[in-house]
């Protein structure tokens, strides 16, 4: 069950080079970067409906793909499940046979039983002879799950299976797909753009980016631990932004941002010793930016870490929270373009504070919460 | 209506249900390598096979007595070798007919299989299928639609067919007088009443086929 899929490529199309490599194990392993970035490229050269300029592409120990040794397996014998975009169900064909379409060859009776037995897991009982037209959505999803399935596929191949739906739908067959790829206990590649379905779906994450991999890693290290500012920007990470170094210990590091001091706590598995007077990015979660009240005395500095001060210049309203754009009281030009900081406030705190009112604020933050992203010194990042 | 007349009405039936075969066999296949398929000499084909629709009739005809004539670049070995020649048979009619009506079938059985989503054919092929069992089982029944009004078209064209079958099967009563060329006859010949029976018949058959692929064009996958 436990077979490694190892991918090594690259496609040149004009004006655009994919240059990547990964494996992937067990569990599910998502494709994740902006649009146009190869990730559905790739899905189609592992799948065989693409060759490659150059590469490598192997499953257990089945070689799919190989152009030293000249190897290249057609689609029809890879033994790939595909889940295309907009599940390419057969509209002329009922349920029962889009599922056994992948069957043929195979003695009737077991062809039969199979379907039966696909039809059933999906919860698909009663729909058989329906068409694809004449299903739900969700129905349409568990026939485009099942018929990739049915073969008993060595991995699935899931090109951005839920971007076509709208959002309330999306998240349900999101819970769905997930309950389901646990379930069959199968090996999958999922493409996706939405860092959020990623990071649900996939037990790996690999990053994509013009047609490279920037990042391939857990999802949780990845969160926590984007290797570099261009992966941070990627994630949809904000307030990413360029210090100085002061001083770096193992466990703390020291910088100077705007004309003040910020402390940040250094990783304690990958601790990262820049230079003093070092170019160093960092970013600081909005969510974990503090406002400190005022009817609660003067700030203490012993008490509240990285304490900052400066005036709202622009807010906006998103229902549950607010996002507030802070320039901070120092000279020069603010960080990001007319602001310095990014904070999100929940809206019960937007109104206790009073904030709609009351535009000038000091700000805290743990040194927990300003991670520092390695790897994007002053001029070695630019590879 | 005379014999003569009557075996028009027939020749053309006959003529137009051969064409149509003749085109189902050659002009789907043409249009689904056209549709899916990069091959050289590919616009070439496109072109050549669309000429018919553009040139005046009486210019195909011409061509086809080029190829096919007791003197022509085809012909003239076959008559050599076999002393029969297919110009002034009904074959020939059969012929004109076909080359007149193919560009109508191509053409709007090529946009219908261009329609059917690529993915279908590609989820196809990573499910087993060879090509050319995806084109049987998946292809072409999504472009089932389509084929079939190309296949209308193309039968109402043949039944029409007149200057390239004048040329090629020439006016032989009872041999090689199609319908229209019939009609044509009878008006030259001041046959007015049997004119406008002949004219009666032909335009009872176009309205069939027009509600033939009006039927076809609702019909439901």
């Amino acid at each position: 069950m436990s077979q490694r899929l190892e991918v090594r490529l690259v496609k040149r199309l004009p004006g655009f080079t994919l240059d990547v490599e990964w494996s992937a194990g067990d569990g599910v392993a998502v494709l994740f970067g902006p649009s146009g970035a190869g990730k559905t490229l790739t899905l189609q050269c592992l799948s065989g409906l693409l060759e490659p300029d150059a590469g490598r592409i192997v499953v257990g120990s089945r070689v799919l793909f190989d152009t030293a040794a000249r190897i290249n397996v057609p689609p029809q014998r890879r033994g790939l499940g595909y889940v295309f975009q907009g599940y390419a169900l057969f509209p002329h064909l009922s349920v029962a046979a889009n599922i056994g379409f992948g069957l043929r060859g195979r003695p009737r009776a077991d062809v039969l039983r199979r379907v039966a037995e696909v039809i059933e897991r999906m919860g698909l009982g009663g729909l058989e002879h329906r068409r694809p037209h004449e299903i739900s959505g969700g129905q349409r999803q568990r026939v485009a799950l099942g018929r990739a399935l049915a073969p008993d596929p060595a991995f699935l191949l899931l090109d951005e299976p839920l971007s076509a739906l709208d959002a309330g739908l999306r998240q349900s067959l999101r819970e769905e797909l997930a309950g389901i790829l646990s379930d069959w206990h199968v090996a999958a590649v999922l493409v996706t753009h939405d860092f959020q379905e990623a990071y649900r779906l996939g037990d790996q994450i690999v990053v994509y980016e013009a047609g490279q991999v920037i990042q391939a890693a857990p999802r949780s290290e990845l969160l926590w631990r984007p290797a570099s500012e261009r992966v941070a920007g990627i994630l949809g990470i904000r307030n990413i932004l360029r210090g100085t170094v002061v001083k770096a210990s193992p466990d703390r590091i020291q910088l100077r941002w705007r004309g003040q001091m910020l402390e940040a706590v250094n990783s304690p598995v990958r601790s990262y010793l820049p230079e003093p007077d070092h170019s160093l990015a960092f970013f600081i979660r909005p969510e974990y930016v503090r406002l400190i009240r005022k009817d609660r005395g003067v700030a203490d500095p012993m008490h509240h870490m990285n304490l900052l001060s400066g005036d709202i210049v622009r807010e906006a309203d998103f229902g549950t929270t607010f996002t507030l754009y802070f320039r901070l009281d120092a000279p020069g030009r603010p960080a990001q373009g007319d602001y310095d900081l990014e904070v999100e406030v929940p809206r019960l705190v937007y109104e206790i504070l009073e904030i709609g009112r009351d535009r000038r604020w000091q700000l805290s933050m743990h040194r927990g919460s300003i991670q520092v992203l390695p790897g994007a010194g002053t001029s070695e990042d630019e590879r | 209506m005379s014999p003569d007349q009557l075996s028009a009405v027939w020749l053309s039936i006959k003529v137009s249900i051969v064409a149509t075969l003749l085109n189902a066999a050659i002009g789907i296949p043409l249009a689904y390598l056209l549709a899916r398929r990069r091959f050289w000499g590919r616009a070439a084909v496109d072109v050549l096979v669309t000429l018919p629709l553009v040139l005046p009739p009486t210019v195909t005809g011409y061509y086809l007595i080029v190829l096919l004539g007791r003197r022509g670049v085809l012909g003239a070995p076959l008559y050599e070798a076999t002393g029969w020649s297919v110009a002034f048979t009904w074959y020939a009619a059969v012929i004109a007919a076909t080359v007149m009506a193919l560009p109508l079938l191509v053409r709007t059985a090529r946009a219908a299989i261009e329609s059917v989503d690529p993915n279908l054919e590609r989820a196809a092929f990573t499910l087993g299928r060879a090509e050319w069992r995806t084109a049987l089982e998946v292809t072409l029944p999504l472009a089932r639609n389509g084929i079939l009004a190309g296949l209308v078209l193309a039968f109402a064209r043949a039944l029409g067919e007149f200057g390239a079958t004048l040329m090629l099967a020439g006016n032989i009563p009872g041999k090689t007088q199609t319908l229209p060329l019939s009609i044509y006859t009878a008006v030259q010949t001041g046959e007015a009443g049997q004119a406008m029976a002949l004219v009666a018949v032909l335009t009872l058959l176009s309205c069939g086929v027009v509600v033939a692929s009006a039927r076809l064009g609702a019909r439901p996958l």
